[in-house]
């Protein structure tokens, strides 16, 4: 860059300040710890948590502006200073990467301790799948699958309600009770995906034993104008077809309104393995959300409605009466023909039907350094199951349960140093279940009410941070018996509190290390108070136990994340332990089968021990050339049973992944052009509970295997719209196998070759 | 301040004080799936008084344990061997023996005599294809002995049910919503 001082120095006062405001593009977050250089006086300061940056003494003069962020792209802006100015630059996000490393990088106000973010490619290349499917791209996030149709997300061998999920801001209270139970929430509405462990958790419970899930709306504009965006994907394994499209808008003549329309539709048809199609295995989704905003000056506020409605069907061969007959399906290789090869998008039993409704309102009044946030929010959610049953005509769910939350939270927040930031709550939830049909989990009325203070403090290379929050929790269970008479009523009291302390070192500004340790606590559910009954998807009688008392887990993580100078080659490395006393799991009493008129099934009683789990995750990335790119990623998990010296069930086995992918470079037509290809190896899950303290699990677990992958795409200019084509191909080789972490892998290989098809054309004025 | 907190208490209190939106959920209903009850009646073809022998277990899987009788029968017998199924949980009791039969296409009985008691099932019912359902069967005894049976129904959850006559106890076609093994008795 060439410095053209126009004006003789002499002659000027070099005192004039540059000030300015860097944010995010795509999402317009603020950027906080952006490098601005002034190119030609070699000056450069990094921005603050408020993305905010200031220049004082300079001449006047034209200069290259240089801004850099370790998760956008490098973007350089010519000024011209005559006097005084305010500058406010956006930038991209960064598009050449598999997997941005975001750890600890200070994005945002949030300065989070442990946090995984997926790329805007990651995201990309994942529209149309559902929430835990996406966010398995994520190094120590799995799937825990019941065939091809449900999956929920585990982090670092944890799920259902040891995690958090927080959707736009609430904290989602949908029926997380099984293995089966997926989360209720369309990824089309996140703008951002994230995985987050650390003080930040302490804002929506004490209880996030295995870490949050953020699901993130963009934010609403903030000029005025109209955008759009459409996407459609297809799928040829299942025929699935995706559509989904936003439009928001900002009116000129009413600036300070901005509202949002978004919405999906998804249908797929029965899934197939290499071999054989599986009966049964089609979905259909219908979600919707619609967001308006008001601002002035100091006051915003936000309302939100969504609603979210599946029905998936469950493989009809995974339908078993007892014991004799889930061996038999265990020792043949495949399902009876029977259970295969028809191919259609009708969905017959087994099957599930969700419905999540979400209205929330937001409001925040800015009061000098002081922020007030008042979130109100109702989630209805209702389930319903039906199993197959002898009379084939009935329209009648077994299992129809219903869950309505209210909640309220209120936050202050208090900036009064750059460096120094405060942040309290107290929060106030009231929950309420009925059910009808079998009995599962009781009805139940609860009472939460909780606080917490966060505080957060950080320099140029120290970042520190402490939290803590108290909730206490009431819970009024019953059973109904149909006309109303009640039995089985229930009183539990829990108090639970969480802590977390986080200190973040920056070594150089290409080494940062992390180190985090957090104590949460998290009471019983009432699936594990007082579940009582036949799980028909496993021939178990299963029963809760109304004594058990509340986890606590200490979890300690250190985080590690390097790149050299050039750029060419970084890793990221993140340890982690979680001892868990109280840990509440399912212990199979075989000295106590209970007798049915379809033969003895196995007893399994909710009981509490001592766990570790402790892992390590790891990514390494190498500019082989400055387009091509090798990124290895590897993640272990050992989860032990302290009390009975054993392995605990179902934890996720060694992972291996390794790609490459090649940028082309841009031309005038086609931008962002890339090619990748990845191979991700899954070893046999070998560490499982020993049969001598009772059958968990009546087939071994599943061979090691290995997955071939391939992505290509580009975005073609047509006139002035960019459309963004993708074709993506899974298991590419048509691989054969069957996963440890899927409760169908006793009846059914994985689904086999899948190309995706997916087109996407934003449009702004 | 104290404005927000008079505001935000009073907003809980509202939040603790709402009332539901939920639709009211009927309740438990009985598990219409469930069978408490399999009688076996007994009528000697040459005639004389029926003799039925129960599994019976009121409070379905769990609870109380069931109680099973021993089925004793004379030697060198034929009996008329009526399957009634009951829910004898619900009010008023499901006769479930009626839904057997009215999806006959996709139930199957299976008698399995073990041990050394000379018992054969023959004569089982059919459904409307000419598929055995079993509901009705003639046993005849042999000798004096004692031994056991297993009594087997068998459901077809895929449709249609593809139901066949080569299909085996064990068929991977059909799953166990009824397995039994009662003791024999050959006086």
């Amino acid at each position: 860059m060439l410095l053209i001082a126009t004006s003789p120095a002499f002659t000027q006062k070099c005192s004039l300040v540059l000030k300015g405001h860097i944010q995010d593009t795509d999402s317009r977050e603020k950027l906080a710890g952006a490098t601005v250089t002034i190119v030609e006086l070699k000056k450069d300061i990094v921005t603050d948590s408020e993305g905010d940056f200031i220049f004082t003494g300079i001449c006047p003069g034209n200069y290259t502006l240089r801004v850099s962020h370790v998760s956008c792209e490098t973007k350089e802006v010519k000024i011209s200073l005559t006097k005084d100015r305010h500058i406010d630059i956006q930038l991209p996000h960064l598009k050449n990467t598999l997997g941005a490393i975001t750890l600890n990088s200070h994005k945002g106000t949030a300065n989070t301790g442990f946090k995984k973010e997926l790329s805007e490619r990651q995201m990309d290349e994942t529209k149309g799948l559902n929430l835990a499917e996406v966010l398995s791209r994520l190094n120590g996030v799995n799937m825990l699958q019941t065939g091809s149709t449900i999956s929920k997300p585990i982090i670092h061998g944890l799920h259902s309600n040891r995690i958090l999920t927080i959707n736009n801001g609430v904290r989602q209270e949908g029926q997380q009770w099984g293995n089966e139970h997926a989360p209720e929430i369309d990824p089309f509405v996140a703008g951002k995906l994230e995985v987050v462990k650390g003080v930040d958790e302490l804002k929506y419970g004490s209880d996030a034993i295995g870490g949050v899930i953020l699901v993130e709306p963009k934010p609403l504009m903030s000029q005025p104008g109209s955008s759009a965006e459409l996407n459609s994907a297809y799928f040829t394994n299942n025929r699935q077809y995706v559509f989904s499209g936003v439009f928001e808008q900002q009116l000129k003549s009413l600036p300070n309104f901005t509202y949002r329309v978004q919405g999906t539709y998804k249908r797929g048809a029965n899934a197939s393995t290499p071999d054989y199609r599986l009966n049964n295995t089609a979905s259909e989704e219908k979600n919707y959300s619609l967001t308006a905003g008001w601002k002035k000056h100091q006051f915003s506020t936000e309302l939100f409605y969504s609603f979210f409605d599946t029905k998936v069907g469950i493989f009809e061969g995974s339908h078993i009466g007892n014991i004799p007959d889930l061996e038999n399906a265990i020792d043949s290789d495949r399902p009876d023909p029977v259970y295969t090869g028809e191919n259609t998008y009708t969905i017959g039993r087994p099957n599930q039907d969700v419905q999540h409704y979400l209205a929330k309102s937001k409001t925040v009044i800015q009061n000098g350094k002081h922020k007030f946030t008042l979130l109100l929010a109702t989630q209805l959610n209702y389930r319903k199951e039906f199993d197959i049953i002898r009379n084939s005509q009935s329209k009648v769910p077994q299992l129809d349960l219903g869950i309505a939350t209210y909640s309220t939270d209120l936050n202050w927040q208090f900036n009064n140093k750059k460096r120094f930031t405060q942040q309290a709550g107290i929060a106030a939830a009231k929950q309420e279940n009925q059910y009808a049909g079998r009995y599962f989990i009781p009805a139940y009325k609860s009472n939460t009410i909780g606080g917490f203070y966060i505080s957060k403090w950080h320099n140029s290379v120290w970042n520190v941070e402490a939290g803590i929050r108290f909730d206490h929790k009431d819970i009024n269970s019953n059973r109904v018996r149909q006309g109303g008479e009640i039995f089985d009523e229930n009183h539990f009291n829990f108090n639970t509190l969480g802590s977390s302390f986080n200190a973040g070192y920056k070594i150089t500004s290409r080494w940062k290390i992390n180190s985090n340790i957090a104590l949460a606590n998290r009471a019983p559910q009432v699936n594990e108070l007082l579940s009582n009954g036949i799980h028909h998807g496993t021939a178990t009688f299963e029963t809760g136990d109304i004594n058990l008392q509340p986890e606590r887990a200490v979890n300690i993580s250190l985080n590690n994340s390097w790149e050299n100078k050039k750029g060419t080659f970084g890793i990221e490395a993140t340890l982690y332990n979680n001892s868990i006393s109280n840990f509440i799991y399912q212990q199979p009493k075989p000295d106590e089968p209970v007798l049915t008129i379809a033969g003895a099934f196995p007893l399994l009683v909710y009981q509490q021990t001592n766990a570790r789990l402790s892992g390590i995750d790891f990514t390494s990335r190498v500019n082989i050339t400055k387009p091509f790119i090798w990124e290895l990623k590897y993640s272990m998990l050992r989860g032990r049973n302290k009390d009975l010296d054993d392995w605990l069930i179902r934890m996720p086995a060694d992972r291996l992944q390794n790609s490459f992918s090649y940028n082309f470079n841009d031309s005038k037509q086609f931008t962002g052009t890339y090619f990748s290809v990845d191979y991700a190896y899954t070893l046999k899950q070998t560490r499982v509970p020993d049969e001598t303290n009772g059958r968990q699990d009546y087939k071994p677990a599943p061979g090691a295997y290995g997955l071939v992958n391939a992505d290509v795409g580009t975005t073609i200019r047509i006139k002035t719209l960019p459309l963004s084509f993708s074709i993506a191909v899974r298991n590419a080789l048509n691989t054969v196998y069957r996963d440890y972490l899927n409760n169908l892998r006793y009846f059914t290989d994985e689904t086999g070759r899948n190309i995706q098809f997916r087109l996407k054309i934003p449009i702004k004025k | 301040m104290k404005k927000f907190i008079t505001i935000f208490l009073s907003i809980v209190a509202l939040t603790i004080g709402l009332s539901s939106c939920l639709k009211d959920k009927a309740g438990e209903v009985n598990d219409e799936e469930l069978i408490t009850t399999l009688k076996l009646a007994f009528t000697p073809v040459t005639g004389g008084p029926t003799v039925t022998y129960l599994f019976d277990d009121p409070d379905g899987p769990g609870g109380v344990a069931p109680v099973q009788d021993i089925i004793k029968l004379n030697a060198g017998t034929t009996y008329n061997v009526q399957i009634t199924l009951l829910n004898n949980s619900a009010l008023p009791p499901e006769d479930i023996t009626l839904e057997v039969i009215e999806e006959a296409i996709a139930h199957r009985f299976y008698y399995a005599p073990e041990g050394n008691t000379a018992i054969t099932v023959t004569n089982l019912d059919n459904d409307s294809n000419g598929i055995p359902v079993g509901v009705n069967s003639t046993w005849t005894t042999g000798a004096i002995g004692n031994g056991t049976i297993k009594i087997t129904l068998r459901h077809y959850g895929a449709s249609p049910p593809n139901k066949e006559l080569s299909d085996p106890v064990n068929s991977a076609k059909s799953s166990s919503d009824i397995e039994l093994t009662f003791v024999t008795n050959l006086l």
